[in-house]
């Protein structure tokens, strides 16, 4: 039967099943431990485990530690103080994980029931498979996605309602009738990975593909630089809000920025240039290529930056009016829920996505052909490995997992809503 | 007329591959009969087509010798982990525990992986899949720097035809120049010069001072990067090198070797706060910045010197960057700056620093503190590929062993790529906070975040959280 198949495809489905075969069995300790996998953020048990939640949509139950990591610092020295199980809400109670995305006054109601949506990977950084996985999930769930900024592949308007259109400060891709067709447009000033310092396809990636929806030259580099080269201030800011408002007048709008020190500034000027949501993007996380320096040294990490925003915000009198999503580090449903109670409303998930569908996080993405699992890649025969309804089925499931965790967590806090965790730092345990 | 001939400074980077191979990163264990099995099976499966049974996980080649999987080559493993994770009853990838013997406690195998990096290719070290390590931890770690959401220095990219600059003025800078009642300056023209980065080569351990084509190396990088070189003056005058790049380094124990020298260096740097040989260092080289190199003293000892006229200073630490009372020098610098700032000498003044600064982040974040520049150390042995043997602490017990294939050539050419790329990174880290010149960053801890209080703002009241 196989005979008639290409020998391409056979290569493909070769691998592709030792692949899938090998994030069942390694999780499951058969071969003990993978002894290079992990480092102090992302540990082997917070792989694997992420592994088993993917594959299965439950829980490990072979002693992973699926909560935290062990970088000795942030999310990692926080704990919850739980109630005694005997006076934790029951199961059979409902929780509430919905978030509104609009909490002002006007425009159009947009809320997702779980308090997390993918944050922008672009087309070019990953494969049109894992916008296409990413997107399904999303729709399934009722949540976002987000196309970073690498333009919006044809295949992706099946799933306009979910997808989240990123303008960024090299407008590749923006076009005028996907900002029509999405509800919610992300400005991206800067991201957590390299903040201040742009953005920067390598030439290796800059496929046909790609650099067509770009609109640039085939397998030329591509910087998209920082900043906005029309933004010099709030007021700048809300002409760009204005732009996209006429285009789409619908449309909400979030405004994604690093942790700088006024922090707090920029979420007020972000509020009074009329952004829906805030999206705080911390240096601890991103997906695509980053100069070694910028990822620890500038900025500060989303633990930190949360809680600022969060407390002059209230001091202000806007905290309600102003969605704030936290990115950047943010690897399970512990992290959601202590993000949360840091002050955050929901989070943007992007590497937790990726580790979903199989990165182990080998820091290669940059190196030639990209990611030898078909991730970030746009390699025509590597992104083959990840097939787009597989990679849905595996963020869906990992979803699900954290839905649980959130509503066990909130159950065990007596807490009903989402809602409610926001900014109660004293549901928290520091433990050194 | 004005000089037009303004050239923008930049260092050209030049491939210049390690001297003699790191250990491999990674090491691959393959069980050869069951890949023996594997092959077989697949043979079956795959009859007659080749290219699938040959079709082996690994992008990179570790299984693309003549013997493929049956002799993998372990030099070209990036760690991707895609064959074990495909094959787990087959091939194992460890860690090679040979590689984190580079370096010692302080300078990890990882600093000393990105400065073999960067002295090899003279390139930012760029990875994908965000950061790896530990959230913070204490010294440079404890650190983060400043960015701006929306200004820049320049609206053309950092490496574009707009400019920042990385000058630095050492010297000392008199507050205004006292004039005579017809307009003549009454005191000496002061000793000043500019070096266009704030790095400076500080003098080699004592148990690698002999090797001549160090000295040489370093030298010659001195003069091709526009920096200096400080080296021991008794280590000089067997060498007859004449660059005026050298910084000679005299001490009380060689008080002669002042009178051995007779090229006229842009500055001279004198051991200790000796004021006889101060003074004959002022006598022999009139044109010459004269400095004053010393432990890191109480602040108040440091504020004092100044105010006596020793305006350029250059405060020393250990490998491992702790003064004589066991402090990291980010505090000692801060209290330096601080007490120099409340003295109102500040701006009168230079401070250089050595000790600790082993990676690119380090010269910044220095600076934040309140350096003026920074001497590096260590960290131009490990661009050398020199081994740590043991814990290389105290500049004089240290014990670095250069490679034997050593030459000075190369060793300059590693030594100019590592200046190209911490230039570089420095220039990414201006760029972010918006800085069009490295001076300005000069004591501005307003452009820093320290871990401790921002771990302060955003946990306390959690309980078991204590300050």
């Amino acid at each position: 039967m196989w005979d008639e198949k290409k020998v391409e495809d056979l290569i493909t489905e070769k691998h592709t099943a030792c692949l899938r075969r090998g994030f069942q069995l390694w999780p499951q300790m058969e071969y003990g431990i993978m002894p290079a996998l992990g480092d102090y953020r992302w540990t082997q048990d917070l792989i694997l485990s992420t592994w088993i939640q993917a594959e299965t949509g439950a829980l490990p139950t072979n002693g992973l530690e699926y909560r935290s990591g062990r970088s000795g610092g942030g999310f990692d020295v926080l704990d919850f103080k739980f109630h005694p199980a005997d006076q934790a809400l029951s199961p059979t109670e409902a929780v509430d994980l919905s978030v509104s995305l609009n909490c002002r006054s006007y425009d159009r109601r947009l809320e997702i029931p779980v308090p997390f949506y993918g944050s922008g990977m672009s087309f070019g950084s990953v494969s049109e498979q894992i916008m296409l996985s990413r997107a399904r999930a999303a729709r399934d769930w009722r949540t976002f996605t987000c196309t970073g900024e690498g333009g919006y592949p044809e295949s992706l308007f099946a799933y306009k309602d979910n997808v989240i259109v990123q303008v960024a400060t090299g407008m590749f891709g923006v076009r005028e009738e996907t900002i029509q067709s999405t509800p919610i447009v992300e400005f991206k000033y800067a991201q957590g990975a390299k903040p201040g310092l742009g953005g920067h396809l390598l030439g290796d990636k800059a496929t046909t593909a790609v650099s067509s929806l770009r609109e640039s030259v085939p397998w030329v580099s591509l910087f998209s630089p920082f900043p906005f080269h029309s933004v010099y201030s709030v007021e700048d800011h809300k002409k760009h809000v204005d732009w996209i408002k006429t285009i789409n007048p619908q449309a909400l709008i979030s405004v994604k920025v690093s942790t700088p020190t006024d922090i707090d500034m920029v979420a007020v000027g972000s509020y009074y240039a009329g952004a829906h949501i805030l999206n705080v993007d911390g240096g601890y996380g991103g997906t695509g290529a980053a100069p070694e320096i910028a990822k620890k040294n500038i900025a500060m990490p989303i633990e930190f930056a949360i809680p600022r925003v969060h407390k002059f915000l209230l001091q202000e009198g806007i905290r309600d009016e102003l969605v704030i999503m936290a990115s950047g580090g943010i690897r399970t449903a512990y992290d959601i829920a202590k993000i949360i109670a840091l002050g955050a409303d929901g989070v943007a998930l992007g590497t937790a996505e990726l580790v979903a569908m199989g990165c182990t996080r080998c820091s290669n993405c940059e190196r030639g052909r990209g990611c030898p699992f078909g991730l970030t890649t746009t390699d025509p025969e590597l992104s083959q490995l990840v097939d787009p309804a597989w990679g849905a089925q595996r963020l869906s499931n990992l979803y699900k997992s954290f839905q649980g965790q959130l509503e066990d967590i909130l159950r065990r806090l007596r807490l009903r809503t989402i809602r409610q965790l926001r900014g109660r730092t004293d549901l928290l345990i520091y433990q050194s | 007329m004005f000089d037009c001939s303004h050239t923008r400074y930049d260092i050209q980077a030049k491939n210049t591959p390690d001297i003699r191979s790191l250990p491999n990163r990674f090491l691959v264990r393959i069980k050869r009969h069951r890949l023996a099995w594997l092959l077989m099976k697949e043979l079956i499966q795959y009859w007659g087509k080749w290219k699938v049974v040959l079709s082996r996980p690994c992008m990179y080649g570790v299984f693309s010798g003549p013997l493929g999987g049956f002799a993998p080559r372990e030099n070209l493993c990036v760690g991707c982990l895609r064959c074990t994770t495909e094959h787990p009853e087959i091939v194992q990838i460890y860690h090679n525990e040979k590689r984190l013997e580079l370096g010692d406690s302080f300078f990890s195998p990882e600093n000393f992986e990105n400065v073999c990096y960067e002295a090899r290719t003279g390139r930012v070290p760029v990875r994908g899949a965000g950061y790896r390590g530990p959230f913070g931890g204490t010294g440079w770690d404890g650190m983060w720097t400043d960015m701006s959401e929306i200004v820049r220095p320049t609206r053309d990219g950092i490496h574009g035809r707009e400019y920042i600059s990385t000058s630095v003025d050492i010297g000392a800078k008199p507050p205004y120049v006292p004039l005579d009642q017809h307009g003549n300056p009454l005191a000496h023209e002061p000793r000043i010069l500019s070096i266009p980065l704030p790095v400076i080569f500080d003098a080699p351990a004592a148990s690698v001072l002999s090797s001549p084509e160090l000295i040489e190396a370093l030298a010659v990088a001195a003069a091709a990067t526009g920096t200096l070189a400080i080296i021991p003056a008794n280590a000089l005058h067997k060498l007859k090198l004449r660059s005026r790049n050298i910084v000679p380094l005299i001490s009380s124990e060689d008080p002669e070797a002042i009178r051995s020298l007779h090229s006229e260096p842009l500055m001279v740097e004198v051991a200790g706060p000796d004021q006889q040989l101060l003074a004959k260092a002022r006598e022999h080289f009139p044109k010459s910045v004269i400095c004053t190199r010393l432990d890191y003293l109480d602040a108040v000892e440091i504020v004092r010197l100044v105010s006596s006229g020793q305006h350029v200073l250059h405060l020393v630490a250990n490998y491992h960057g702790q003064g004589r009372d066991g402090r990291f020098v980010l505090d000692a610098i801060r209290d330096t700056h601080n007490a120099l700032v409340k003295a109102g000498c500040r701006e009168q003044a230079t401070v250089l620093g050595c000790g600790g600064i082993i990676a690119a982040e380090h010269v910044p974040k220095a600076i934040i503190c309140g350096l003026d520049a920074v001497a590096i150390d260590s960290a131009l042995l490990a661009a050398l590929q020199a081994t740590f043997v043991g814990e290389c602490m105290e500049r004089e017990s240290a014990c670095f062993e250069l490679p034997k294939e050593f030459h000075a050539k190369w060793a300059a050419r590693r030594i100019v790529n590592l200046m190209a790329s911490w230039h570089d990174q420095l220039l990414e880290v201006l760029g972010a906070m918006g800085l069009r010149e490295v001076r300005r960053l000069r004591g501005e801890v307003g452009r820093a975040m320290f871990q401790k209080d921002l771990e302060r703002e955003a946990f306390s009241g959690i309980e078991g959280y204590v300050g």
